[in-house]
């Protein structure tokens, strides 16, 4: 039973993260309609971005700042470069050119800062916290990790609906032809929630740089973990994405706590594979047709 | 004229037949004539192309993107070995087990995935089935792990490309305890076109001051079981080992699905190759020369096609240049690789041009409609992924073989990222298009590394290089050429063809009707 | 005052509008009527931008509105309830009016909001519940209140009575008329219903297969013979 409960605990850091790059992908999601498949290969790319300020100016938070408006930049470049120019009626074109992006960013990190994985500096404890007599599989590094994701989550949500921004995304995403004629600029729109999508990224990976190592492809399990995630979660919902990621954290840890880690990728497939089935439209998801 | 022959039953099959015959005859024929890199090469083409035939049906066709054939490919190139490795004979027929078994059996088991992934995909639409055969890349090589005496684990397993006659080693025989310790985690990361030259590269390499040169990749290969034998000239098979009138291997006709050739008291069996099969993996690891520079931790000399040649090497090649006509490995990979992809394009070719190809398209197009006009839109779209996972299956095994190898990095992500990046540069929809993409995924790393070679660029930029391209030109083909190359050639046909003449009535009458039917709904 | 001056619109080619000219003076109702594929709706989101013409222009006030982009154009006070019923369903009614005039300040949109729930009351008794659990009749009133939150100089209603019954259009088209009068909007109503229209329009244009057959007085059009046996086929 206390292993149980330590695995458990121990998935919370993890699924944090997992929530915010399940996060990141619901938000183009929501703007664009499209699963940014790139979405970990731009969060690998910042990610490598902070490490070179964090080897420059030894600041954590210089680095992790940097990797933000890097994050914020790439996703505005990817929307805009790649992803609005793709021609409506194909849809597969949006999917491959993503795939596209997330192959030409691992090549390009792979040139500037080589195919070896590398450590990523701790920035606060990574030892368990004791409290009330016993160790718990907690660190204060997974409690900065959570808080992150928590002001994160909060403060998108408030976006979201209080203000004027977060509801013309909102519509831009539900209705982009009444959104218009309603005098919203949509172009805009659609890159801000592609540079927030980014700016969320970035964090998610500079938090979890440093519990695994980083290097051009280490982020592709997370793709798939926080693609499970957002699926399930319903795509369109920010609470399921974050639920469905700590969820999906806890359940790979409990996992991989009594088998092996290397089991993780198989349970991820088939939590996938039940939910596509049994609901395709997500736990949080709109009971809807939805023509992708 | 041409058209009204086609319109005779069976005509079309005839024509296939022959276009797929002809294709092997002439390929087959270069086989012979080529060295055994240019040799790993065509096995390699032959084997992508393989593939993406079934990518070309599925992502092209039927307009489902996936991502998992990568996979698909896994469960072939396991199923391959699994059944070569641990079954003397086909179960309850008593038949004793052969290549060609067990690329039928790699073939069912595309099917039953394919069942599997294409039924739960079918309700799928864009970017959910893309995430579900996502995970598909990720998860189902993963399995391999789960199952480490039966898989082999991350290690992968060893095994021996049947020969025409077919001897197999047994299970696990060639893994000892040191090489799955050190084998590298991250190569499971590598994409498939470095991955592919890494794998046989290693164990060719055999120098031990090249390994001291290149740094910890090297660890695995001190533990690589076979070292010793691979090294020394006598090991290497020669006429001699080989059953006494050796001639007759050398021919296609003893090519294993011949009922005969596998009773044949004439043909070799396990016993008339050494006994311990350690000899065997020689053959793998038939150095050749050129593909040292493919190694990423090779010394920068080694980038150099103009590589000095290893005396060893040298002999080696000696030793086997007596054998004239086709015994050599690479050879016969090349001629599998070939043969499979021709029968492939055969199938491929009937189910595209025929009513099955109309139906995909069709409720590729508009599922509603073809609902209405009587096609199952679900139907259509699990046969389109049960065809692209039984070629797939069958490119698995292929690829097992040219290997001699099977593991969870060699059919990683990367390798379904590359057939992706293959059918969509070639042209999605397009069977030349998958042969084109083909011969791009082998070519355009050479191409690049050789290009590096000449200007002296640094290593990690060489290696990257090619997938950079790769992915740039992805998003360069779906932003302004989404017909791939081969629609791009297609389009400047039609072009050239149409500017003497004026806009004709009739193609004027064809636009008019395009309009009217998109009437506001 | 809304003028269209030989405004022409092709779909690849198909010749959609040809030479069309209008005009749609502040404080009326414009009916335009027409068979189906006669053009209006075609002639709506041109005017609204969501169409690129191919000749001629629109302006409001002497100002040209044609190629400028929609969201520009809703700017300048043009407001288009579309065909269909064009709400943001996942979104609340109040969002869906504060969507009409996100980009005017806070205090003249609670005024022009506060004037949306007296015409239709019922949005503000639904004012927290999504847009999707509205009636169809509900949800063209809620389409309606937000293009009024822009305070358009010229609104363009798109078939405001699809699929609605005869006593609710009745009622919507009456509300249109008076808003018409008493906040000296241009209207420029399209409808099918030719009768329904007629009735609350001041003037009417008949379009047929993309040109303008007559423009005249909404009685004179209701009561021209002719003209309703050979494009309005009743
Ligand atoms: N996006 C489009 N592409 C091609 N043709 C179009 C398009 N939209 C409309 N058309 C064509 O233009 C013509 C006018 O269409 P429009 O929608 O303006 O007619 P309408 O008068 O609004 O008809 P209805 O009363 O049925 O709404 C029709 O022939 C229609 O087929
Ligand atoms: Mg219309």
């Amino acid at each position: 039973m206390t292993s149980f409960i330590d695995y458990v605990l121990g998935g919370f850091g993890s699924g944090m993260i997992i929530a915010l790059m399940a996060l990141a992908l619901v938000l183009t999601w929501r703007a664009t309609r499209v699963v940014n498949f790139a979405q970990v290969g731009q969060a690998m790319f910042t990610t490598f971005i902070a490490l070179s300020l964090q080897t420059l100016t030894g600041s954590w938070v210089i680095a992790l700042v940097g990797a933000m408006v890097a994050g914020a930049l790439l996703g505005v470049i990817v929307q805009y470069l790649v992803l609005r120019p793709v021609k409506r009626a194909d849809t597969s074109g949006a999917i491959i050119a993503t795939f596209g992006v997330l192959i030409a960013l691992q090549a390009a990190a792979g040139m500037i800062w080589g195919g070896d994985s590398r450590a990523y500096p701790q920035p606060f404890g990574n030892t368990a916290i004791t409290l009330f007599g016993r160790e718990w599989p907690v660190s204060a590094y997974d409690l900065v990790v959570v808080g992150f994701a928590v002001i994160l989550v909060v403060g998108l949500t408030l976006l979201f609906t209080r203000t004027n921004l977060g509801l013309a995304m909102r519509a831009t995403a539900f209705n982009p032809e009444v959104a218009r004629l309603s005098g919203i600029r949509v172009g805009r729109t659609l890159t801000i929630g592609w540079a927030l999508a980014g700016i969320v990224g970035a964090v998610a990976g500079v938090l979890v740089a440093p519990t695994s190592a980083i290097s051009p492809n280490s982020f592709d399990i997370l793709l798939v973990f926080a693609f499970t995630a957002a699926v399930i979660g319903g795509l369109d919902s920010l609470i399921g994405a974050v639920a469905l990621g700590i969820g999906t954290g806890l359940i790979l840890s409990v996992v991989s706590g009594y088998s092996d880690s290397s089991n993780a990728p198989v349970v991820a497939l088939v939590l996938l594979a039940v939910n596509l089935v049994l609901k395709p439209e997500g736990v949080f998801g709109h009971h809807k047709a939805r023509s992708v | 004229m041409m058209r009204d022959l086609l319109r005779l039953p069976g005509a079309r099959l005839v024509l296939h037949a022959a276009v797929a015959l002809l294709a092997w005859l002439l390929l087959v024929g270069i086989t012979g004539m080529v060295d055994p890199l240019m040799n790993y090469y065509i096995a390699l083409m032959a084997m992508y192309a393989t593939a993406m035939f079934g990518m070309t049906i599925l992502v092209g066709l039927s307009g489902q993107v996936s991502l998992g054939n990568g996979a698909l490919m896994a469960v072939g190139g396991y199923v391959f070995a699994v059944t070569t490795l641990n079954w003397e004979t086909v179960p309850f027929t008593g038949i004793a087990m052969n290549g060609i078994w067990a690329m039928l059996f790699a073939a069912i088991g595309g099917v039953l995935i394919g069942l599997l992934i294409g039924g739960l995909g079918a309700r799928l639409r864009g970017p959910y089935l893309a995430g579900l055969t996502l995970g598909v890349a990720v998860g189902v090589p993963a399995i391999a792990n789960r199952f480490p005496e039966l898989l082999g684990g991350e290690t992968g397993l060893q095994l021996t490309v049947p020969y025409p006659a077919g001897g197999y080693a047994a299970a696990g025989e060639f893994v000892d305890e040191a090489f799955t310790e050190d084998f590298p985690t991250e190569q499971q990361d590598e994409l498939p076109t470095e991955q592919i030259e890494d794998l046989p590269t290693e164990q060719v390499e055999e120098l031990p001051t090249e390994q001291d040169a290149s740094g910890d990749d090297l660890l695995t290969l001190d533990n690589f079981p076979n070292e010793g034998d691979v090294l020394t000239e006598g090991d290497v098979l020669t006429d001699g080992d080989f059953s006494a009138d050796g001639d007759d291997l050398l021919t296609l006709d003893n090519f294993p699905n011949e009922g005969d050739v596998l009773t044949d008291g004439d043909v070799p069996t396990d016993g008339d190759f050494s006994a311990d099969g350690d000899d065997l993996l020689t053959l793998d690891n038939f150095p050749t020369e050129d593909e040292l520079p493919a190694d990423p931790s090779a010394p920068d000399g080694a980038l150099d096609p103009e590589f000095a040649v290893d005396p060893d090497v040298e002999a080696t090649f000696d030793g086997l240049d007596g054998l004239d006509a086709g015994f050599i490995l690479e050879q016969w990979q090349a001629v599998l690789a070939v043969s499979v992809a021709c029968i492939v394009a055969f199938l491929a070719l009937n189910l595209v041009r025929g009513r099955q190809g109309r139906q995909w398209r069709a409720v590729r197009d508009d599922s509603v409609a073809a609902a209405v006009a009587g096609i199952s839109p679900g139907r259509s779209k699990v046969s389109a992924f049960v065809v692209s996972s039984v070629f797939a299956a069958l490119a698995g095994a292929v690829f097992a073989q040219i290997l001699s190898y099977v593991g969870p990095g060699a059919f990683g992500l990367g390798l379904s990222l590359s057939l992706l990046v293959g059918v969509v540069l070639g042209g999605r929809g397009s069977l030349w298009g998958a042969v084109i993409g083909a011969v791009l995924l082998v070519w355009l790393p050479e191409f690049v590394l050789r290009a590096a070679g000449d200007r002296g660029w640094e290593e990690q930029v060489t290696n990257n290089a090619p997938n950079l391209i790769y992915g740039l030109l992805v998003v360069a083909v779906v932003l302004v050429a989404p017909g791939g190359i081969v629609g791009s050639l297609q389009s400047l046909v039609r072009r050239v063809r149409r500017t003497p003449a004026s806009p004709s009535a009739a193609g004027l009458a064809e636009r008019v009707d395009a309009g009217v039917g998109k009437d506001d709904s | 005052m809304l003028a269209v001056e030989s405004l022409t619109v092709d779909y690849g080619p198909v010749r959609a509008l040809a030479n069309v000219s209008l005009q749609v003076p502040a404080g009326e109702v414009t009916a335009v009527i027409g068979a189906n594929g006669a053009g209006k709706s075609t002639l709506m989101r041109t005017l609204a931008g969501l169409v690129r013409p191919n000749a001629g222009t629109a302006s409001l006030e002497g100002q040209v509105i044609t190629g400028r982009k929609a969201e520009d154009i809703a700017r300048m006070g043009v407001a288009l309830v579309p065909e269909g019923r064009s709400t943001v369903p996942e979104l609340t009614v109040e969002e869906n009016l504060r969507l009409g005039g996100l980009w005017r300040s806070r205090a003249e949109r609670a005024a022009t909001q506060q004037e949306v729930f007296d015409l239709f009351p019922i949005l503000g008794e639904r004012r927290t519940m999504r847009a999707d659990t509205l009636s169809g009749g509900e949800r063209q009133q809620l389409a309606i209140g937000r293009a009024l939150m822009c305070d358009p100089t010229c609104l363009l209603l798109d078939e405001p009575s699809l699929g609605l019954a005869p006593l609710i259009v009745t009622q919507i088209l009456e509300l249109v008329k008076k808003l018409a009068e008493e906040s000296n909007i241009a209207v420029l109503l399209v409808e099918q219903n030719a009768v329904t229209a007629l009735r609350v329009a001041h003037t009417g244009v008949v379009l047929n297969l993309g040109t303008v057959v007559m423009v005249g007085p909404a009685q004179e059009i209701a009561s021209h013979e002719e003209l309703r046996h050979a494009y309005l086929g009743y």
